[in-house]
C-alpha cells in the first residue's frame, strides 16, 4: 500500500517536472521572436501597459510584445541580472531615474554594454515599422535628464515632478491671501494657520526622501556632484555640504523644531504625509505630481478644496528649475535588427500622442510629448482639470543648466539613503546640520568611490 | 599564496600551540602525549591555509592598516583552531580502542547491515539538499564577503577584508572596562571562596560562581560592542536589547498567562483559543497592526490616550526609546501565543502529587512556583528560549520593516535589518550576515551550556 503510494507520488512529481521542462522549452522556442518588456508596476499601470501591448500585437503580429510586471525596481533589477547571467535579458527594461547611471554601466554576460541608446538605434528615422517616432517630441525636462553624452539614451514613459498641495479651506479661514510660493511665505502662512482656534497639529509635511532636498538644491542652482552634476563626465565627488543643501535642511529643521513641519517618522514614507493631509492634520503637503489625482480626490472626500501649485522655493536666491522623477524604458543591445526595430516601434507606439494623453489621464504622470499635451488641450482636459497642468508648467520653467537637469550618480539609491538618514538625524536626534552632513558626505563619497572603482574603468 | 614576513612566526606559534593541545588532549585520554602532539601539530600548521589561501594573505601586505592585520590574525587563528579542534577530536577517538565508534554518543548507535555505502546512498538526497541550499550558499557568502560587488551587475573586485574592517573600530570604553574589572575581582573571589570552603557547604562560593557566570556574559557582550565601530555598535546593541527583552518579557508574561488560564475557571478553553491567536499572524502583519494602532496622528491608541489623559501621545517614530519599546511589544505580542501554548502543555505535566506534597509541607504559592513549577518546566523553557531567540534574531525583521523601517535615526536597526539595508552592496551585506552568523553561533553555544545544565527532563 505504502509502496504503491510512494510510486504514485514519485511519478506525479516526475510528470510535473517533465511538464515544466517541456513548457519552458516551448517558451524558449516562441521567445526567439518575442519582445519581453519588464516593468516595475503590478497595479492598474501594468494592466494599462498590457492593454497597449495587445493593441500593438494586433498591428504587428510578427513580434509579439509580452509585458511582465515586478513588485519593485529592486526586484526587477534582480530578475534582470539573473536573466543577464543566463544570457537571455529582456528586450526592454524599465529603470527609474536614479538608476540612470547604473543602466549606462550595466553589462551583459560578455562584459559589453547591456543597453544601446534609443536615439542611436532609431538612427534618424521618422518612423519604425510604420510607428511614427515621438522621441524628438519629448518635453525638454525629460529630454535633458536622459540625454547623456549627447545621446537620448532611453525612452521616457512615466515622468513626474514635485508639487505643492494646499488645503484651500484652511487658507481661507486663516486669511492667507494667496498660496505661498517661497519658503518665507510658507512660514508666514503657517504662523497664521497655527493661530487658528481649530488649528491642525502641524502645518506642513513632505516625505523624508532624497528627492525633496535634491529638488531644493536644483531650484537654488546648486550641484550635487562634480563634473557638472556628472553630465560633463563621470561624477567623482559628491557635495553634501553645499550651502544650497544646508539651506534647505536648516529650514526643514526650523520648521520641525517649531512644530510646523510634521515628520511621519519613517524614511521614504509616501503614504504617511499624504494621509496626514487627507485627515486635515496639516494644511500643506509637498509630494509627487503623480499623486495629484488622488490628493484632489481625497480633498473632495474629506470636504475641503485642494489647491495644486509649484513646489515652494528659496526666495532669496535666483530660481534655476525643478527636477523630474519617474522612469524610462531601456533598449537592450544585440537583439538583432528585426527585433530591435519591433522593440523601438513598441516604445514609440506606447508614447504616441493618443496613448501618452491617455496615460496622463489614467495616472497623473505628465504628458510626455508636446503633441500629447496639445491633444489634451484640444480635448479641454486642462480646462476641466487645471491642476493637471501645473507639473508640465513647472518643468518648463527650468533653465537647462546641469543644476536644473539633475545629477547622474552611480549607486544613487544607496547614496540617497545616506541623505535621508542624515535628514532624520538632524530632525529627530537634534544633530547639527553642518556636522551631520559632513559625515553624510563622507559616507556617500565612499559609496561613489566604491562604485567608480567597479565601473569607472 | 604569498608569504609575508609576519607569517612564519605565526605559523610557528600555531604549530607549537597545536602540539601542546595534542599533548594535553592525548594525555587526558590516557594516551601517549607525544603521539598526540605529532598528530595535531601538523594540522595546526595547515589550518591557517583554510583562510589564508582564499584571502591570498592580503591582510599581511605591508601597506595594510592595523585593523586589517588584526582581522587577518583572527582569520589565521580561526583556520588553525578549526583544523586543530577537528583533528584533536577525531584523532583522539581513532587512537583509542573502538575507533570511529568513540565519536557516537552513548550506546544507541548502530550500523547498517549493507555497510557504509548503503547508508550513504540513503543519505544522499538529504546531503544534496544541504549542500545546495545550505553549504554552497554559506561558502558563496564567505566568498562574497571579500568582494566589492553590487546587486544587479555581475562585476566583482577582490577587496580583502575591507567589508569586515568597515564594521570594526575597537575602542576601550568605560562600560567594557567596568564589567571586565568586576569579572576579574569576582573570579578571584570565587576561587578564594572555593578554597576556603573545602566542604562545599557554604553559600558564598556558589553565589560568587553564579555572579561570575553573569559577569562573563556581560563582559563578552560589552567586549564585542567595544570591538565594533560606531555604526555597527549601535546595530549590535539594538540587537541585544531587542532579543533579550523579547525573550525575557515574552517568557515571563507567557508563563504568567499560562498559569492563569490553567486555573479551573469557567470557559477557559475560549480564553486559551483567543490567547493563542496572535501566533497565527505573520511578523510583517504584526508590524502593520501596531503601525496603524500607534500612528501618531490617526492611531486608535493615541486617540484613547488623549481622551483619557491630559497629555499628547508621544510619537514613537521620533523617539528612539519608544520605538524600541514598541518593536519589543509587537514581538512579544506576536510570540506570546506560541509561548502560552507550550507552557499550558508543560503545566499539565507538572506532577500534582508533588505540588500537593509541597502544599502540605507549608510551601506558599510563590515557593511552589519558584521551587517546583519553574524547575519542572525547564525543558519547555529551554525550547522556548531557543525558538524565541531565533525569532528575535531573524523574524523581528518583518515587524521592524513595517513598524519603524529601522528608525528613528537607526534606533531599531538590528543585525538582520542592517543586512537588508546593504542589499545594494552585496559584499558588505555578506560580511554583515556572517557577523550575524557568528552572533547566532555564540548565543546558541551559550544557551546550550547555560540552560543545558539546568534542564531537568525527569526520569
Amino acid at each position: 500500500m505504502r509502496l504503491s503510494r510512494s510510486i504514485l507520488a514519485a511519478s506525479a512529481a516526475l510528470a510535473l517536472i517533465a511538464g515544466t521542462v517541456a513548457c519552458s522549452k516551448e517558451d524558449d522556442a516562441a521567445g526567439d521572436k518575442q519582445i519581453d518588456v519588464w516593468i516595475a508596476f503590478t497595479d492598474y499601470r501594468l494592466d494599462w501597459a498590457k492593454a497597449r501591448a495587445d493593441e500593438f500585437n494586433a498591428k504587428h503580429p510578427e513580434h509579439p510584445v509580452v509585458i511582465s510586471g515586478y513588485d519593485s525596481y529592486e526586484v526587477l533589477f534582480d530578475a534582470v541580472s539573473a536573466a543577464i547571467q543566463k544570457g537571455t535579458p529582456p528586450e526592454i527594461v524599465q529603470y527609474f531615474e536614479a538608476a540612470t547611471q547604473d543602466a549606462r554601466d550595466a553589462v551583459n554576460k560578455d562584459g559589453e554594454p547591456l543597453f544601446i541608446s534609443v536615439q542611436q538605434a532609431i538612427n534618424g528615422r521618422t518612423d519604425v515599422l510604420g510607428e511614427p517616432v515621438v522621441l524628438d517630441d519629448v518635453v525638454d525636462a525629460a529630454r535633458n535628464y536622459y540625454t547623456t553624452d549627447g545621446q537620448f539614451s532611453s525612452m521616457p514613459w512615466n515622468t513626474s515632478t514635485t508639487l505643492f498641495y494646499s488645503n484651500k479651506d484652511m487658507l481661507e479661514k486663516a486669511k492667507v491671501g494667496k498660496v505661498p510660493e517661497t519658503w518665507d511665505e510658507i512660514e508666514a502662512a503657517c504662523a497664521k494657520i497655527m493661530k487658528l482656534s481649530d488649528a491642525p497639529k502641524h502645518c506642513i509635511t513632505w516625505p523624508n526622501h532624497g528627492w525633496f532636498p535634491e529638488q531644493a538644491v536644483a531650484q537654488q542652482g546648486g550641484l550635487i556632484a562634480d563634473n557638472e552634476n556628472g553630465r560633463a563626465g563621470r561624477a567623482q565627488n559628491i557635495d553634501y555640504t553645499s550651502e544650497e543643501l544646508l539651506n534647505f535642511v536648516k529650514w526643514e529643521k526650523e520648521l520641525y523644531d517649531s512644530g510646523t513641519y510634521y515628520y511621519s517618522g519613517k524614511q521614504n514614507d509616501w503614504d504617511g504625509p499624504q494621509n496626514a493631509f487627507a485627515a486635515k492634520e496639516v494644511g500643506f503637503l509637498m509630494t509627487s505630481a503623480g499623486d495629484a489625482t488622488a490628493i484632489v480626490g481625497a480633498g473632495k472626500d474629506g470636504g475641503f478644496g485642494v489647491d495644486v501649485s509649484r513646489m515652494p522655493y528659496n526666495g532669496d536666491v535666483p530660481y534655476a528649475g525643478n527636477l523630474i522623477g519617474g522612469a524610462t524604458l531601456w533598449l537592450t543591445d544585440k537583439q538583432g535588427e528585426a527585433k530591435q526595430d519591433a522593440s523601438l516601434a513598441f516604445m514609440q507606439f506606447l508614447n504616441n500622442p493618443k496613448n501618452a494623453a491617455d496615460w496622463h489621464k489614467t495616472t497623473g504622470y505628465i504628458p510626455i510629448t508636446k503633441a500629447a499635451g496639445a491633444l489634451l488641450e484640444q480635448e479641454g482636459w486642462f480646462t476641466e482639470n487645471p491642476y493637471q497642468k501645473v507639473a508640465t508648467e513647472q518643468l518648463a520653467l527650468a533653465n537647462g543648466t546641469p543644476a536644473a537637469t539633475g545629477v547622474l550618480l552611480g549607486s544613487f539609491v544607496s547614496i540617497r539613503a545616506v541623505l535621508t538618514q542624515a535628514v532624520e538625524d538632524v530632525l529627530v536626534s537634534g544633530a547639527d546640520p553642518a556636522t551631520r552632513f559632513a559625515k553624510a558626505q563622507e559616507d556617500a563619497q565612499k559609496l561613489l568611490t566604491d562604485y567608480n572603482a567597479l565601473y569607472g574603468g | 599564496m604569498p608569504i609575508y614576513p609576519l607569517m612564519p612566526p605565526l605559523f610557528a606559534a600555531v604549530t607549537l600551540i597545536g602540539a601542546f593541545v595534542g599533548w594535553t588532549v592525548w594525555r587526558n585520554a590516557g594516551l601517549s602525549g607525544r603521539r598526540g602532539a605529532l598528530i595535531v601539530a601538523p594540522a595546526a600548521f595547515l589550518g591557517p591555509f583554510l583562510t589564508m589561501v582564499p584571502l591570498q594573505s592580503c591582510t599581511f601586505e605591508p601597506e595594510r592598516s592595523g585593523l586589517d592585520l588584526g582581522v587577518g590574525i583572527a582569520a589565521f587563528a580561526a583556520g588553525a583552531a578549526v583544523l586543530t579542534g577537528a583533528t584533536a577530536w577525531i584523532g583522539r577517538a581513532l587512537s583509542k580502542p573502538g575507533g570511529w565508534a568513540n565519536l557516537d554518543d552513548r550506546a544507541e548507535s548502530g550500523s547498517f547491515r549493507g555497510g557504509a555505502p548503503a547508508a550513504l546512498a540513503l543519505l544522499l538526497p538529504t546531503l544534496a539538499v544541504l549542500a545546495v541550499f545550505l553549504y554552497w550558499p554559506l561558502f558563496e557568502t564567505l566568498r562574497l564577503s571579500t568582494q566589492l560587488t553590487r546587486r544587479g551587475n555581475p562585476i566583482e573586485r577582490f577587496s580583502c577584508v575591507d567589508n569586515y574592517t568597515e564594521l570594526l573600530g575597537p575602542s576601550v570604553e568605560v562600560w567594557f572596562v567596568v564589567p571586565l574589572a568586576a569579572l576579574l575581582l569576582v573570579a578571584v573571589g570565587a576561587e578564594l571562596a572555593r578554597r576556603a570552603d573545602a566542604l562545599g557547604t557554604g553559600r558564598l562560593a556558589p553565589d560568587l560562581r553564579r555572579l561570575r557566570g553573569w559577569l562573563t556574559v556581560l563582559t563578552v557582550i560589552t567586549g564585542a560592542a567595544s570591538l565594533f565601530g560606531p555604526e555597527y555598535r549601535s546595530v549590535f546593541v539594538t540587537t541585544m536589547i531587542l532579543t533579550s527583552a523579547t525573550v525575557l518579557i515574552g517568557l515571563a508574561v507567557g508563563l504568567g498567562i499560562a498559569l492563569l488560564v490553567s486555573q479551573p475557571i469557567k470557559g477557559r478553553a475560549i480564553y486559551r483559543t483567543l490567547l493563542i491567536w496572535p501566533f497565527a499572524v505573520s511578523p510583517p502583519i504584526a508590524g502593520i497592526l501596531f503601525f496603524v494602532m500607534f500612528d501618531p496622528l490617526t492611531g486608535i491608541v493615541g486617540h484613547l490616550y488623549e481622551a483619557l489623559t491630559p497629555w499628547d501621545m508621544p510619537n514613537y517614530r521620533t523617539d528612539p526609546v519608544l520605538a524600541r519599546g514598541l518593536v519589543i511589544l509587537a514581538s512579544v505580542w506576536k510570540t506570546l501565543g506560541f509561548t502560552i501554548l507550550f507552557y499550558i502543555a508543560g503545566l499539565q505535566n507538572v506532577s500534582t502529587n508533588m505540588l500537593e506534597a509541597a502544599r502540605l509541607d507549608g510551601a506558599n504559592a510563590w515557593q511552589r512556583l519558584r521551587f517546583f513549577i519553574v524547575p519542572a518546566l525547564t525543558p519547555i523553557t529551554f525550547f522556548l528560549v531557543v525558538t524565541n531567540v531565533t525569532y528575535a534574531f531573524f523574524e523581528v525583521f518583518g515587524t521592524i520593516s513595517y513598524l519603524t523601517e529601522g528608525g528613528p535615526s537607526g534606533a531599531t536597526v538590528d543585525a538582520m535589518f542592517s543586512v537588508w539595508q546593504s542589499a545594494e552592496w552585496i559584499g558588505d551585506g555578506a560580511a554583515r550576515s556572517l557577523v550575524l552568523f557568528v552572533m547566532v553561533l555564540a548565543v546558541t553555544a551559550w544557551q546550550f551550556r547555560a540552560t543545558g545544565r539546568r534542564v531537568h527532563y525527569g526520569g
